[in-house]
């Protein structure tokens, strides 16, 4: 049974004393019942208090708390009528704002004196007594600003009847006149700086910066003789003193709210419940909780998540609204002996969709459950639960990230995550050229399939994987070292034209890779450029795009010139960073150029770079362009790999022709994830590495 | 002794240079790397070289031989603008990948500010998510892609191919450059947030008026890279664009070379060309942004 | 405009102990007030709550007889000079300065003279329209203050403006901050760990350790009158000498017996009670008296000699190894290595309890 403790607590751990003596009777028995050991006594103490709680109506806090209830009834209903009656009073000629704000101080002061008798015996009048004690203080100020204000605007108006048009108008001209040799004046300066520039006395920048200063200060030279003008002076008097009023007012309300507030952490709350029971009950209506705690805004906001649980997430979970699913349910039947329209895959994806529905639901429940939870123990505790005014400010303080990233990660998670998943359970069906429009779950199967090396498509997987991995250390590593090479070259101090030969060698960077590729592949075609230069320089018909040797080599020749450029830009770049410093402390130390190149640039460079070359290992894994454009990843070789790849074909480009060109869906699925798996795992590995991440500052 | 002492600079006769005077060796050296350097310069023009003149060989048919019998013709660029889809693909190239650049920017100004200002509940878990989301290739999906578009048109008519090749493209560009971008506000002092909070700006303002025109030239540098990504990626677009109208330059170029129906290999040179020429022009004027951002990236993670 | 903190008290979420605690002070209208401290005992956290920046976790924060704590900084009407300045890196030096005004929607005729005046005022006229990253340093910092400035606020809040300055300009920049707050007239809160500073701007100086104030007072009352230990060590360059000891048949003895002290007859009084108790006593460098006779006496060796020109530091070592440092006009003669007898002067003595480190005389 919980009990009940003698102090109340708030926020910040301050200690408060119970004002409703009923309870606290029984917390000074709980208190006696938990340090009691002798067992009779105990039992004589627990009866003691079964006997208060029963007798709870006879209490004589209790009692009078009865009678403050019937008196605040009574007091509320009377108020109502007093405050119509206060509000005829007013002058009808008072403004709506001021009114309304005088009858509030009239509500409030009659609230603050009916409380004031009785803050001893509850903190609840306590409470309202000084939330009424706050309004009274600070609202006649807001009348007092409000009324200044007005005054303000008045003797503003007042002034405009008597501005004299010919002298507006007059000085409205004298504007046009000043304007136009202001401007003569500013375009004299400007030509000034534009001469230093040709002189070359200023540099570019400067002169631009000085241009820009004269047109500024021009711009506001105008505006200030705006100003002069009577009219446009008592335009933007008034339009300013309305804009004050507004946000005055405004600030001086939200203060108020503030002050409130405030005092909600200073006064404790005292109920009669000590669990938490609200939490327990309603954790499948997400605000009902809430609702019955008082706090009916929030709640309505939790009753959106309802909403959307119950009309949306569990309806398309079941199956309903889906478009040609069942919803969950379809992931396991995968439309099996479904109508003919029905796909397998539609079946799957919806069923995806489902699970991340029921998953957003989940967290809601969750979150509303837990703030119910907490709420009400805070309560117990004595700390009395948030108003809508501090919840909003909750919300807009530290709620902004939630509400912005928002909608990227909706992004994020159905345009990556639903469809890697819906890849991964691909790998677990046989959808295949037989089984399209409906497949159902074959398990491992495929992942057996490729691992032994068998089956139609399984066979070729491990010589495609050994061509993979060869190619992308070959092709990368060669890039690389080309690139490093090239740039070193350049950098040297003594090379002259480094501008020149830097533009040209990131040209291979700068053209789109598809194009170049294509355009190589034309001219390694028979009758094409390089094929004939070739013939002529050997002798011979080569056919290159025949033989799978010389289209292999072709194709690390080309992704070699096509990577190097951007490993030789990654470079320059950190190359010229590097201070010359280093060099010259190595000089005096009597280091040789190589040593200087091995010890210092090397490390430095690659060092700076090492991320980025990983990224390169991993881009060219899977680099379907240059594989695919060149020879559609041939040339075929049907007796060893069979009809469906050829003998330059990466993984990826396999994954494609199986999965989009002869519908192997399944077994391509399986092969992706088995990629996707080593490709994330070395990244992962390159995150590690990567500063950020071993600094720890995430 | 030194070889070339004193006409290193010819200056009366003294040697200015701080560096010591070149050996036979040193001097090997140097036309050694010069020949080097040449030879490279040589490897890369040349065929670039071939491709801009079969683009104007007017006696190239439709493959493309040597260039040995050269006459001057507009004829290849005329087929492109006229037979082909050329300028259509031009255009569907150019909406996507604006599309692309403004989605990714917005999205990821929200959430790289968000992350990078903001210390609240999920916040390390849900970065390091992303992290590891970023590692995803986007190809793992591509059996789902055309699928999902399926269904999500049955519900809005109006949701094209080409949209969802823009989603395709902005999803994993606004998991990498959300870290990209956190990192580069990181740097941005907090003091200036706190004058700006003193000042009287709300949290909105001091995102709008403060810390995005301060991050804006990292912006710069995240939009022209989810720019480029569409005009060089091949396989996503051609997974879903179906229909010649709907491609973009890369798959439509690729038709001109690859099937026997349309092909033209000089009108490709052309449209090659075309549409190389403002993107070349492009990297070299920003290739200093570019690579900075690259570098700052991945050096503070 | 005043400024007075009732029982102020901040402690952050997640944290076992209150950063600051039971934090009463009055500031009064026109004060320069500097907030004293080492790192890390709360003086910034102070400041900015002052400010608004941080949330007043108890206690009360008043301007004049208004209760703050819940006003949103930009209400308050302060003003806040930052460490690095912060000036906005992309906005010009004028839209710097009148940057608060515009968020104020207040007029531009009114916006655009308050920026010249404090232009004027701080002789930054020339570079209105350049930005940050193209003025120096110490250019920036008066931009700083002219953005300040230009608010018109009760109550100006500075938090270690001077330190990325150098040297010399540190030293202008004081004299010109002082001079400016004359002419403005406006409350200022100061908030540095650089004694000098705290000692030549301010009219009232905070001394805080740990989150507790440990003295509060007038520049001269920290020198002359150190409540603690602790006070009487940060305060004073070179650093006060403090020796411990017990307070014997009404002399102090060192602890290793080197040095006797007779005290004079008023501290005597108050020390009657100190019997046989530990007592430490502090001594000013240029407390000592040397070249004559004077009441105890003891002997030290010299070991190194700073030579400043007007005065001599003497870094000194006692027969018992302990150290000690005299100030000496510079005109003395002394050399490296020798002893020389010492006394001293008896009405300059701070007695301190050991134990607590609180002052005995008053």
């Amino acid at each position: 049974m919980a009990t009940y403790s003698l102090y109340l607590k708030d926020n910040i751990g301050n200690e408060y004393e119970r004002k409703n003596k009923y309870l606290l009777d029984l917390a000074r028995l709980d208190e006696k019942i938990s340090q009691e050991t002798d067992k009779e006594k105990k039992i004589a103490l627990q009866k003691e208090r079964k006997s208060l709680v029963s007798n709870k109506k006879k209490h004589p806090h209790n009692v009078k708390l009865e009678e403050f209830r019937k008196k605040e009834d009574e007091f509320l209903r009377s108020v109502k009528a007093e405050e119509s009656g206060y509000e005829k009073t007013l002058p009808t000629s008072l403004d709506s704002q001021v009114k309304d704000l005088k009858t509030r101080r009239f509500h409030h002061g009659k609230r603050m004196d009916f409380y004031k008798g009785y803050s001893e015996l509850t903190y609840e009048a306590d409470f309202k007594y000084r939330e009424s004690k706050i309004h009274v203080e600070q609202i006649p100020e807001i009348i007092e600003f409000i009324e200044g204000i007005e005054a303000d605007l008045a003797q503003a108006m007042e002034e405009k009847e008597n501005i004299d048009p010919k002298e507006d108008s007059r000085m409205k001209e004298d504007l046009k006149s000043f304007k136009k040799e202001a401007k003569e004046k500013r375009d004299q300066e400007i030509q000034k700086v534009k001469e230093r520039r040709k002189e070359g006395v200023i540099s570019s920048k400067a002169e631009t910066n000085a241009i820009k200063e004269l047109k500024r200060e021009y711009k506001n030279q105008v505006r200030l003789q705006e100003y002069k003008i009577p009219s446009v002076e008592n335009k933007d008097f008034i339009r300013s003193k309305k804009r004050e009023l507004r946000n005055g007012v405004r600030r001086s309300e939200k203060i108020l709210k503030a002050d409130v507030a405030d005092t909600r952490r200073k006064i404790p709350v005292e109920y009669e419940k000590n669990s938490p029971t609200v939490a327990y009950l309603t954790p499948l209506v997400p605000g009902m909780g809430q609702l019955i705690n008082g706090q009916k805004r929030k709640a309505m906001f939790f009753f959106l998540a309802t909403l959307f649980i119950y009309l949306i997430a569990i309806p398309y979970a079941l199956g309903y609204g889906n478009y040609q699913g069942e919803g969950i349910s379809g992931l396991i039947s995968l439309a099996e002996g479904g109508a003919r329209v029905h796909k397998s895959l539609i079946f799957m994806i919806e069923g995806i969709v489902a699970i991340f529905l029921l998953l957003i639901a989940l967290g809601l429940y969750y979150a509303s459950f837990r703030d119910v939870l907490n709420t009400e123990r805070d309560m117990i505790k004595g700390i009395r639960p948030s108003n809508w005014f501090e919840t909003k400010r909750t919300i807009f303080q530290e709620g902004f990230p939630y509400v912005t990233s928002f909608p990227a990660m909706l992004v994020i998670v159905f345009i990556v995550l639903v469809p890697v998943i819906t890849t991964l359970l691909l790998s677990f069906t046989n959808m295949n050229p037989q089984n399209q429009s409906k497949f159902a779950w074959i398990g491992i199967e495929n992942y057996k399939l490729i691992a032994l090396g068998e089956g139609l498509a399984g066979s070729v997987f491990w010589l495609i994987f050994i061509w993979t991995v060869i190619w992308t250390l070959v092709a990368t590593t060669l890039a690389i070292l080309l690139g490093f090479f090239l740039a070193l070259l350049v950098n040297n101090d003594r090379i002259k034209g480094k501008k020149f030969f830097r533009t040209i060698y990131i040209l291979p960077w700068a053209v789109p890779a598809f194009i170049t590729i294509m355009f190589f592949s034309i001219m390694v075609a028979p009758g094409g450029v390089i094929t004939e230069i070739l013939n002529s320089l050997f002798n011979s018909r080569i056919e290159i795009k025949n033989d799978t040797t010389l289209t292999r080599t072709a194709l690390i020749l080309i992704q070699a010139w096509l990577g190097s450029a951007y490993v030789f830009l990654l470079t320059t770049g950190v190359l010229q960073a590097i201070p010359g410093d280093l060099y010259e402390a190595a000089e005096i130390d009597g280091a040789s150029s190589f040593e200087k190149l091995r010890r210092i640039t090397v490390p430095l460079v690659l060092f700076q770079i090492a991320p980025l070359l990983v990224t390169q290992y991993t881009f060219n894994f899977n680099n379907f362009s240059v594989i695919f454009l060149f020879n559609s990843g041939g040339p075929f070789d049907p007796q060893r790999y069979g009809n469906l790849a050829g003998s330059s074909d990466l993984l990826i480009s396999y994954v494609y022709k199986l999965a989009l060109v002869n519908q192997y869906q399944a077994i391509a699925a399986a092969i992706t994830i088995f990629i996707s798996l080593g490709v994330m795992f070395f990244a992962f590995l390159g995150f590690r590495r990567s500063k950020g991440f071993r600094e720890g500052r995430l | 002794m030194t070889l070339f002492g004193g006409k290193k600079k010819k200056d009366k006769g003294l040697y200015l240079s701080d560096k010591p005077p070149l050996t036979v060796a040193g001097i090997i050296g140097i036309v050694t790397s010069y020949t080097i350097l040449f030879a490279w310069v040589v490897a890369i023009v040349w065929p670039l070289f071939q491709m801009v003149v079969s683009a104007f060989n007017g006696q190239q048919q439709q493959y493309i031989m040597g260039n040995e019998n050269f006459e001057f013709s507009l004829r290849h660029f005329e087929f492109l603008y006229n037979e082909t889809y050329y300028l259509t693909w031009v255009k569907n190239t150019l909406f996507i990948a604006i599309s692309t650049a403004l989605l990714t920017i917005v999205m990821v100004s929200f959430t790289g500010y968000a992350y990078s200002r903001y210390r609240f509940k999920g916040r390390k878990a849900s970065l390091m998510a992303i992290m590891l989301i970023q590692t995803i290739p986007t190809f793992a999906g591509i059996t789902a892609f055309f699928t999902m578009h399926s269904i999500v048109s049955s519900v809005i008519p109006a949701f094209s191919r080409q949209m969802m090749l823009i989603l395709i493209y902005a999803g994993p560009a606004i998991a990498s450059n959300t870290f990209i971008l956190k990192g580069y506000i990181d740097s941005v002092s907090t003091e200036l947030d706190d004058a700006a909070k003193i000042d009287g700006c709300s949290n909105f303002d001091i995102y709008r008026i403060i810390i995005m025109p301060i991050a804006r030239p990292m912006l710069t540098i995240i939009a022209l890279w989810s720019f480029i990504g569409p005009f060089m990626d091949y396989l996503l677009a051609k997974v879903l664009l179906t229909s010649p109208s709907t491609y973009t330059l890369a798959v439509g170029l690729f038709t001109l070379v690859s099937d026997f129906r349309t092909m033209n290999q000089p009108a490709f040179a052309a449209g090659g060309l075309l549409t190389a020429i403002p993107i070349v022009i492009m990297f070299m004027v920003l290739q200093k942004q570019l690579v900075s951002g690259l570098t700052s990236g991945s050096v503070k993670g | 405009m005043k400024v007075i903190m009732k029982n102020l008290g901040k402690k952050y979420e997640g944290r076992e102990n209150f950063t600051l605690r039971n934090i009463d002070l009055e500031i009064d209208d026109q004060d320069f007030c500097v907030i004293l401290g080492p790192s890390g005992c709360g003086k910034t956290t102070l400041l900015r709550m002052i400010a608004g920046l941080n949330s007043i976790t108890e206690g009360d924060l008043y301007f004049d007889d208004r209760r703050v704590n819940t006003i949103p900084p930009k209400d308050r009407d302060i003003a806040m000079v930052f460490q690095s300045y912060a000036l906005y890196p992309h906005m010009t030096v004028y839209d710097n300065m009148s940057f608060s005004l515009v968020m104020r929607k207040e007029r531009k005729k009114i916006i655009d003279e308050r920026v010249k005046e404090a232009a004027q005022l701080l002789q930054i006229e020339d570079y209105l329209y350049a930005k940050p990253a193209d003025i120096s340093g110490g250019q920036r910092q008066r931009v700083a203050l002219g953005r300040a400035i230009v608010r018109k606020p009760s109550v100006f809040l500075m938090d270690e403006p001077l330190s990325n300055l150098d040297a010399k300009l540190r030293e202008h920049m004081r004299v010109e901050l002082v001079r400016l707050h004359k002419s403005l007239g406006t409350t200022s809160i100061y908030v540095t760990h650089d004694q000098t500073e705290a000692m030549t701007m301010a009219t009232k100086i905070i001394l805080l350790d740990g989150g507790k104030i440990q003295q509060v007072g007038k520049p001269e009352e920290f020198y002359n009158k150190p409540e603690n230990i602790f006070v009487a060590r940060f305060i004073g360059s070179p650093t006060i000498n403090i020796i411990r000891g017990k307070y014997r048949d009404g002399k102090f003895v060192s602890e290793t017996d080197t040095i006797t002290l007779t005290p004079s007859k008023e501290d005597a009084e108050l020390l009657k009670d100190y019997e046989g108790k530990g007592i430490s006593i502090g001594i000013r460098p240029e407390r000592f008296e040397s070249g004559g006779e004077f009441g105890d006496t003891f002997e030290a060796t010299i070991d190194v000699i700073e030579m400043l020109g007007k005065e001599k530091t003497l870094y000194a070592r006692l027969k018992d190894g302990s150290d000690l440092v005299i100030s000496t006009p510079g005109h003395y003669d002394y050399k490296e290595g020798e002893t020389h007898t010492f006394g001293f002067d008896i009405n300059a003595i701070h007695y301190f309890e050991s134990e607590t480190g609180e002052r005995i005389n008053r």
